[in-house]
């Protein structure tokens, strides 16, 4: 454990750390454009630049060893001035089109100008023109005037996802970061996080492109629930301040874009590709309306009739859903568990293309709560499952079920977010919530539990799952 | 000092000159024979040590004390690597040994990787030497055919390989840890220090790189002995140096001298002086990234790097230009200039921004745009590259406009107050 002293600060460093990494640890603030915690030191971007008491010179951080008594200064007068000046020549050939840049408000670039420059240009030279909105993937764009060439995109591909498809061509300050030619980045499902780890505004997602300002959204802790990794997601709407009241008012509840939580314990600083687009679950048509036998009924008539049909049943059989929090699995567990045969149903099975699994985050299993829930019920065991004859009430709970396997003379209990043609039949249906409509708690596959937060308010006409159970009891099951 | 000893241009060159027939009946590969029968790797390596020999490819970092980083029971492997990217403007003297002697460069490389414990061996030669190649590669395939290398080198145990790999044209990957990157089949970007590559260089593995010229002078000291290389140049830097002299100049062309060989002489006797017996404007001594210095400062020196660096330059890498007297220092610089923002390879932000500025800065003043501030602008974005760069390129760069502004400033400010230039832009000079 080598002692060093950081602007005459001592502190503790680990005997194979860098200054910066000591410096990072100890919540000591180094600029750094190119570094990255989670990839390899690339040492471009200069701006980490220290110097070490007693030379006449400055050095980059990130890639100076820590050694028993050595005494850095992150914040000398020589250190200032080389930063203000090495800023000029990071904004050169930079557009400094913040004002349309996706980017503004969440930049390295433009944070450090302020913190670290604040002057004008002094060039009286014209820029560099360069290639813009040049489609990278089918997902993201790059403009090339903006990137400041920190390879942290390129470091990405290499290190983390492994797809190698981000290189750099062409060399001095005409280089390109260019994708390699047959297409890999449209294959990697972690191609999104490069937009993340952009610290300029160079690489931008399409879908997100031009459709809010950061400073008008706020960002909500949740958790992915697109697999069983559960990684730890920021999602992204529109702050109830800013509210729209000219444009459609759905933006004011929609999903404008997800982005990871770091979480060492569960997905580090990534997420996937399925978990930006989580929209595209989420926002799919949603149930609003209670059913029986099709025909619209209050909520509170449809968890009467619910409660009655699970009263009069002899043999019922529940399938859990493997997308309910840990809260509500607790709740069916506590209100209905003795009453039903309840299995862990699995909600989503893995889409035609989709990656299954991988050793960085991807799981085959597309629930986000099935160790929970399989630690309260026993698992649906197969697909060749067929529920017998003597079964007289089926409650199901969430998607993914083939209403054709239902025995026929069955009555049931369907519990969903989304609407479906087969709602229509059930003899009861409850719209429940979403998950960005309440709280609760998911347990990934290590176990490891992780909670969401609410982002939009719920409808009233539709129930919540953790209190619906007790609800159904209240109404009618005996005891 | 009227004597000039020769150790590396040592025989008359003709067509045959170049190939192994004659290599060996020159000597040839009977050192080899002595250090792999009578010598252990450390007696080599004391051996080189001993001599104090610096290197020539333009840091002139002893040979001796960058061997000595590497470990020969570190269970590693090392790799040995010569560099024959000869790409700085004025260099061309490694040339002359691909070209004539690349024996003696396949021979003293065999020698040092004995010495290193080096299983592979490579030369990185620029992909703009044709001629060159061809010569290595016939010299190579001679080589190995008469057992030279493979397995059981002369019927010993030492077993070498030698693979050639050709650059593909640029001029970072002269710059070793660049050229190790190319090899390794990558992007050629120079790497951070630490760690050295003596180190972790090649594959990860402790790799020592070599300039040819370096390499080449092995043979000779193993022959011979550290103490006659000692007894030739000065104490402090032993041996002879490889001079390709170009410019303005009667007869330009590679000579070797003596380490220590007056300048004037040099000039003005072995190389037939300036073409119309024009006076001598500057020298730009060892490759465009040295200091230039103006005929004043030449005259009194000799030809060695102490002396060199006492007035403010170097000899860098052998690579000397002349200027005459009515040469235009601001276009000559804006040249220099394009050269190295075409060569930026764009890793690090000082050079890859840097570069391009400074040449469109001095662009626009030949183009009669120069604004007052403009010279002040070119020291203050080399300054900003000195020492804060990854490799040496930026530094390299820095040191070229600042040794011209310092001693030209006139001119700069003559032609952006008047729009023109004071020496009508001439870059030529005719007899």
């Amino acid at each position: 454990m080598p002692e060093i002293f950081i602007d005459g600060k001592s502190i503790q460093a680990e005997r194979d750390q860098t200054v910066m990494q000591a410096a990072l640890a100890h919540n000591i603030a180094i600029p750094y454009f190119c570094y990255h915690p989670s990839l390899s030191i690339a040492g471009n971007c200069r701006i980490c630049a220290v110097q070490v008491e007693g030379r006449s010179w400055v050095e980059i951080a990130c890639n100076m060893p820590v050694s028993e008594g050595l005494r850095v200064l992150t914040d000398s007068e020589q250190v200032r001035a080389y930063r203000k000046e090495l800023m000029q020549l990071v904004t050169l050939n930079h557009p400094v089109d913040c004002g349309i840049c996706d980017k503004a408000g969440e930049c390295t670039l433009q944070d450090y100008h302020y913190q670290y420059n604040g002057s004008p240009s002094v060039s009286n030279e014209p820029k560099v023109r360069s290639t813009k909105f040049h489609p990278l993937s089918e997902r993201i764009v790059l403009d090339n005037e903006r990137c400041i060439l920190c390879s942290r995109c390129v470091r990405f591909t290499k290190e983390i996802s492994k797809s190698n498809a981000l290189g750099i061509t062409q060399r001095g300050d005409t280089s390109l970061v260019r994708a390699a030619e047959d297409h890999p980045l449209d294959d990697d499902p972690y191609s999104d996080n490069v937009i993340d780890i952009c610290p300029v505004g160079a690489l931008l997602s399409r879908p997100f492109l031009y459709k809010a300002r950061v400073w008008y959204l706020k960002p909500t802790p949740s958790v992915c629930p697109g697999c069983a990794r559960g990684c730890t997601i920021q999602i992204w709407h529109r702050k109830s301040e800013w509210k729209l009241n000219a444009l459609d008012p759905r933006k004011n509840v929609s999903i404008e874009r997800i982005t990871p939580l770091e979480n060492p314990a569960v997905n580090g600083p990534w997420i996937c590709n399925k978990g930006r687009d989580l929209a595209q679950i989420f926002e799919r048509p949603r149930a609003e309306q209670a059913m029986q036998k099709g025909k619209s009924v209050d909520l509170p008539a449809a968890i009467a009739a619910a409660g009655r049909l699970i009263g009069d049943a002899k043999r019922p059989v529940a399938l859990v859903s493997s997308w309910g929090s840990n809260e509500e699995l607790a709740a069916f567990k506590q209100a209905l568990g003795g009453r039903f045969a309840a299995f862990v149903k699995e909600d989503w099975v893995p889409q035609p293309g989709e990656r299954l699994d991988d050793d960085l985050l991807i799981r085959a299993d597309k629930n986000p709560n099935t160790a929970a829930a399989r630690a309260l019920f026993p698992a649906l065991a197969d697909a060749a499952f067929t529920l017998d004859d003597a079964t007289d009430l089926v409650l199901i709970w969430g998607e993914g079920f083939d209403f054709s396997r239902l025995p026929a003379r069955a009555r049931t209990i369907v519990l969903d977010a989304y609407a479906q043609p087969e709602h229509q039949g059930a003899d009861v249906f409850i719209p429940v919530s979403i998950q960005t409509e309440r709280r609760g708690h998911y347990t990934n596959f290590q176990g490891v539990v992780s909670a969401f937060e609410p982002c939009f308010p719920k409808k009233p006409t539709v129930a919540d799952a953790e209190t619906l159970f007790a609800a159904m009891v209240a109404t009618g099951v005996p005891a | 000092m009227a004597k000039n000893t020769k150790l590396l241009m040592t025989f008359p060159v003709t067509p045959t000159s170049h190939t192994l027939a004659d290599y060996r009946e020159r000597g040839g590969y009977v050192t080899l024979d002595k250090a792999l029968r009578e010598m252990t790797p450390q007696e080599v390596r004391a051996e080189i040590t001993a001599s104090g020999i610096q290197g020539r490819g333009g840091a002139a970092f002893s040979m001796g004390r960058k061997w000595g980083v590497v470990n020969l029971n570190d269970g590693q492997p090392h790799y040995l690597c010569a560099n024959a990217d000869e790409g700085e403007p004025g260099t061309f003297k490694d040339r002359w040994i691909l070209e004539e002697a690349p024996h003696l460069l396949l021979e003293s490389m065999l020698i040092a990787s004995y010495a290193l414990q080096v299983r592979h061996a490579f030369i990185y030669i620029r992909g703009e030497f044709d001629l060159p190649y061809r010569r290595l590669a016939g010299a190579l395939a001679e080589a190995y055919a008469a057992g030279y290398f493979g397995e059981e080198i002369l019927g010993t145990g030492f077993a070498c390989d030698l693979v050639i790999y050709r650059g593909a044209g640029s001029y970072v990957c002269g710059e070793a840890s660049a050229l190790i990157t190319s090899i390794e089949g990558k992007r050629g970007y120079p790497r951070n220090r630490p760690p050295r590559l003596t180190v972790r260089g090649l594959y990860q593995k402790p790799t020592v790189i070599n300039n040819v010229e370096t390499l080449s002078n092995i043979v000779g000291i193993i022959a011979h002995g550290a103490e006659a290389f000692k007894q030739v140049g000065t104490t402090k830097n032993p041996g002879t140096r490889l001079i390709s002299i170009s410019g303005h100049i009667n007869r330009p062309g590679v000579y070797e001298i003596e380490v220590g060989y007056p300048w004037a002489k040099f000039i003005y006797e072995d190389c037939g002086g300036i073409p119309g017996g024009r006076g001598l404007k500057a020298i730009i001594p060892g490759g465009i990234s040295t200091k230039v210095l103006t005929g004043e400062e030449v005259a009194p020196l000799n030809l060695d790097n102490q002396e060199l660096e006492a007035a403010g330059s170097s000899l860098g890498s052998g690579g000397m230009i002349v200027i005459a007297e009515g040469t235009c220092m601001v276009r000559l610089l804006q040249v220099m200039l394009r050269f190295y923002h075409h060569e930026s390879c764009g890793q690090c932000t000082p050079c890859r921004e840097g570069m391009g500025w400074l040449h469109r800065i001095i662009d626009r003043i030949v183009a009669g745009e120069g604004r007052p501030e403009d010279v002040d602008r070119l020291y203050q974005v080399s300054k900003l590259n000195d020492g804060n760069t990854i490799c040496g390129m930026g530094d390299a760069a820095g040191y070229a406009t600042v040794g011209i502004l310092n001693k030209f400033r006139n001119e700069f400010e003559y032609f952006i107050e008047h729009k023109r230039s004071l020496c009508d832009g001439n870059l030529e000079c005719h007899a």
